[in-house]
């Protein structure tokens, strides 16, 4: 991190309770502009309350979000201009079809509306969602949805794209399919700031990974410094703590 | 190898039986945690709950009224029509205003093996542990009382079961109405039909009214008590006259009205078990035609419904773009305007008409009132501003598009107006023509009833828009468009009516104006309506949006389903 080249990202203390639980009790994190950023974490360690206060969804509790130098909560719409968001577990406008949706989603944003479509027609045909004609984005599956969604999140060029969850039940095409457009967008001078908790995706993609267990990060760094001389996925289940199975449980399972 | 398809020797899922209180008590269970940790749920419980009380002792002070002044003589004519208007309240208002509870929501239990009649039984019984069911068995206690005073210990008896009837016979019409309009409007084909049932439904009111305006004319309370005879062999006033029936000596009649009783809440139970059945499998996605059809047009173009190609091409004409396509898109605001639509309609017409028809046979020649056209445009304006008292909570979590985006409150809030209005603004212009051709053959008074209808609409606007920034709640996310969360429904109907009576006062200075200007006034109504009622709808949409934009992120919190 140099004086002029702020953080794509940058979390101070991030703490968000829910009624009595600690959902997230002070997360930092630095995202180098330019990385390409795995956070990973078993379910319900706060990854998705942490990335919703990042993107401003969610109002924190305390600390503070900055995207490239610019406070989330303080210059939201600044901040907002340079961010693409994919959130997870949250319906998109889903009662219109998906040219419907893309041109919702860059007219909402401002966007020239010749602009829109000539993007949202390229990103539509290179997602393989021209086919879908005039489907409404309810009646996708769950991988087109995850597709139109990305291409909700790319549609004005952002800086910095923020992903919950963005291969969970992708199929392997679709899948091989947004991590190419995710690599190359890397590659073009973005930042990728992604959950998740397949290893076989954060190895082989990132640059950086975090690993967030029980609101608050355990290891964070390059790949190579988190993971040493082991394979990710020890690193994590060290980590996080988990049981294995004796063979003695739910005997009658079997029979 | 041969595989057998049927095991009969299996013992996977062999349990004990499953009886109607295991759904009761996991009613009480799911409301009992809904409650956890959510003090401000408990609270609006609490004022849902005294709302109730209250209304019972009402009810109740009412139905004992010929017993507490001893006078047996218009004993069943209130049995018969109060109890009347008690079933078609339960008939009509969950279509209309409140929905039903769904806490159990019958698509849960799809997976379970369950027999189709364990599960009626069952979600009945869940149904009945309610703040609304309790209070109209209170009220309804009433009757046993009367029926006691005269006719001693029998009859008080007889009318306890006949009012524990009544309430099983109300809370089925409730669900098997709702229920099978629900899987009505989600087809596509049988959509208008549903709107004409509701016409009927609506119309239904009208005899009603005209019965409640001649007995608070009190003229010809005879040939009323007759109509109250009729009533009380009808499924809408048997069950609360079996107890005056034995008072007055006809023990008969007791049985005859109890199975009549029974076998329509059998019949509602059967009804209802059948669209029941086809929510389980969900066929919420059938009936959508031709979706395979290649798209024409760019991006842009599409969004856009052809009707509304003049919408400026940028953030407000988008926004209004998609909330008019929701409007008629997404089930649950679809039901809400075909509701308005039709009661909209129907409510002023019958009002007028009644009042038109006693004033004649009254034997002034003057039919309506400006006034009563006022009043009655302004209930009109005012239901169908409280559409838009929940609208955010209809986007649920889809809100968080917007909340990324960042988009100017007071910019959402006049596009969200101005999509509701598209739709509406026709349907006042109609109202008021038809109310001022057909109904009053006057049409000079076209202006009157636009004007009123325009100024309680913006005014309405401005109210329900703040409320829905300030009290929006979720919905549930399931196939019923007349679905409500939890048990604070009664509650939220309150904060509503609230809202509507606070957008009918501020309305107030239209009415006074249509008294005491006179003639003047049937000028000016048109063009000081339409400005007054723009120039609230603005002023609503500028305060509200200040609010919206200091928290969107908790807006999104509340109206997010929790999971």
């Amino acid at each position: 991190m140099t004086a002029e080249q702020p953080p794509a990202l940058a979390l101070r203390g991030l703490v968000k309770r829910f009624d009595a639980k600690t959902a997230v009790a002070g997360v930092d994190l630095t995202v180098p502009a330019g990385s390409f950023y795995g956070l990973l974490g078993p379910n319900g360690a706060g990854k998705t309350t942490t990335l919703s206060m990042a993107v401003g969804l969610l109002r924190p509790d305390a600390g503070g979000a900055w995207v490239l130098g610019h406070d989330v909560w303080a210059d939201p719409v600044r901040a907002k201009q340079l961010l693409g968001v994919m959130p997870d577990g949250i319906r998109l406008f889903d009662r219109l079809s998906g040219a419907e949706l893309l041109a919702y989603h860059g007219l909402l944003r401002g966007m020239d509306p010749a602009v829109v479509d000539q993007r949202a027609a390229e990103l539509l045909d290179v997602l393989a969602l021209a086919d879908a004609g005039r489907t409404l984005v309810v009646d996708y599956s769950a991988g087109m949805k995850k597709k139109i969604g990305l291409a909700c999140a790319l549609l004005h060029g952002p800086r910095l794209l923020v992903l919950d969850e963005p291969f969970e039940a992708v199929d392997p095409v679709s899948a091989a399919l947004i991590r190419d457009i995710l690599a190359r967008y890397v590659t073009g001078g973005g930042t990728v700031v992604f959950s998740s908790h397949v290893m076989e995706v954060v190895e082989r993609l990132c640059s950086h990974v975090a690993i967030l267990a029980d609101g608050a990060i355990k290891r964070v760094g390059t790949l190579d410094e988190v993971r040493g001389e082991q394979t990710l996925e020890q690193v994590f289940v060290t980590v996080v703590g988990g049981r294995t199975a004796t063979g003695e449980e739910l005997a009658w399972l079997s029979r | 190898m041969a595989v057998a398809v049927t095991d009969a020797g299996s013992d996977v899922g062999a349990g004990r039986r499953v009886s109607a209180w295991h759904f009761v008590r996991l009613k009480l269970r799911v409301l009992g945690n809904n409650f956890r940790g959510q003090g401000w749920r408990v609270g609006l419980f609490a004022v849902g709950a005294a709302v109730g009380l209250w209304s019972a002792v009402f009810g109740f002070s009412l139905f004992a009224a010929p017993g507490l002044a001893g006078n047996d003589q218009y004993a069943t004519l209130l049995a018969a029509l109060g109890g009347g208007l008690l079933v078609l309240g339960w008939l009509l208002l969950p279509l209309i205003f409140f929905g039903v509870d769904e806490t159990l929501d019958p698509a849960r239990f799809a997976l379970l093996p369950l027999p189709r009649r364990t599960l009626v039984t069952g979600l009945f019984a869940a149904a009945l542990v309610s703040v609304p069911a309790v209070a109209g068995l209170l009220a309804s206690s009433g009757l046993i009382f009367t029926a006691g005073i005269f006719g001693g210990w029998p009859a008080a008896l007889t009318q306890a079961v006949g009012v524990l009837a009544g309430l099983l016979l109300c809370v089925a019409a409730a669900r098997a109405i709702t229920s099978a309009f629900a899987t009505m409007l989600r087809s596509r084909r049988v959509r208008d039909l549903a709107a004409v049932l509701l016409a009927g439904a609506a119309a239904l009111i009208a005899p009603v009214q005209l019965a409640a305006v001649a007995a608070l004319r009190d003229t010809d309370w005879d040939r009323l008590a007759a109509v109250a005879a009729v009533v009380g062999w009808t499924p809408f006033g048997a069950p609360w006259t079996i107890g005056i029936e034995v008072a007055q000596g006809r023990v008969w009649a007791a049985p005859v009205k109890l199975l009549i009783t029974a076998v329509t809440v059998v019949a509602l139970l059967v009804w209802w078990s059948r669209s029941l059945e086809s929510a389980m499998i969900g066929t919420a996605s059938s009936g959508r035609t031709s979706t395979r059809s290649p798209a024409t047009g760019t991006a842009v173009t599409q969004l856009f419904p052809r009707l509304l190609d003049w919408l400026p091409r940028g953030r407000f004409g988008a926004l209004v773009a998609r909330e008019a396509r929701y409007w008629w898109r997404d089930a649950r605001r679809r039901a809400n305007l075909i509701t308005l639509a039709v009661v909209g309609l129907f409510v002023p017409v019958m009002l007028n008409l009644g009042s038109a028809s006693l004033t004649r046979g009254g034997g002034t020649p003057e039919s309506s009132s400006p006034v009563l056209v006022t009043l009655s445009m302004v209930f009109v304006g005012v239901l169908a501003a409280a559409t838009l008292a929940n609208q955010f909570g209809f986007d649920g979590s889809a809100y968080a598009a917007h909340v990324v985006v960042g988009v100017p409150g007071a910019v959402e809030l006049r596009a969200r107006m101005a999509a509701f209005s598209l739709y509406l603004l026709p349907l006042v212009l109609v109202i008021s023509g038809v109310l001022a051709l057909l109904v009053l053959g006057q049409p000079g008074w076209i202006g009157l009833t636009a004007g009123s209808l325009l100024a309680t609409f913006g005014a309405g606007l401005a109210v329900n828009t703040l409320l829905s920034v300030l009290g929006a709640y979720s919905l549930p996310e399931t196939s019923n468009p007349f679905a409500m969360n939890s048990g604070a429904g009664v509650a939220r109907s309150f904060l509503a009516i609230l809202s509507m009576l606070a957008s009918a006062v501020a309305v107030i200075p239209m009415v006074v104006a249509a008294a005491l200007l006179g003639d003047v006034w049937l000028w000016l109504a048109l063009p000081v309506g339409a400005a007054y009622g723009l120039g609230a709808a603005l002023l609503g949409a500028y305060l509200a949006g200040d609010v919206l934009d200091r928290r969107q992120p908790e807006l999104l919190a509340t109206i997010t389903a929790r999971r």
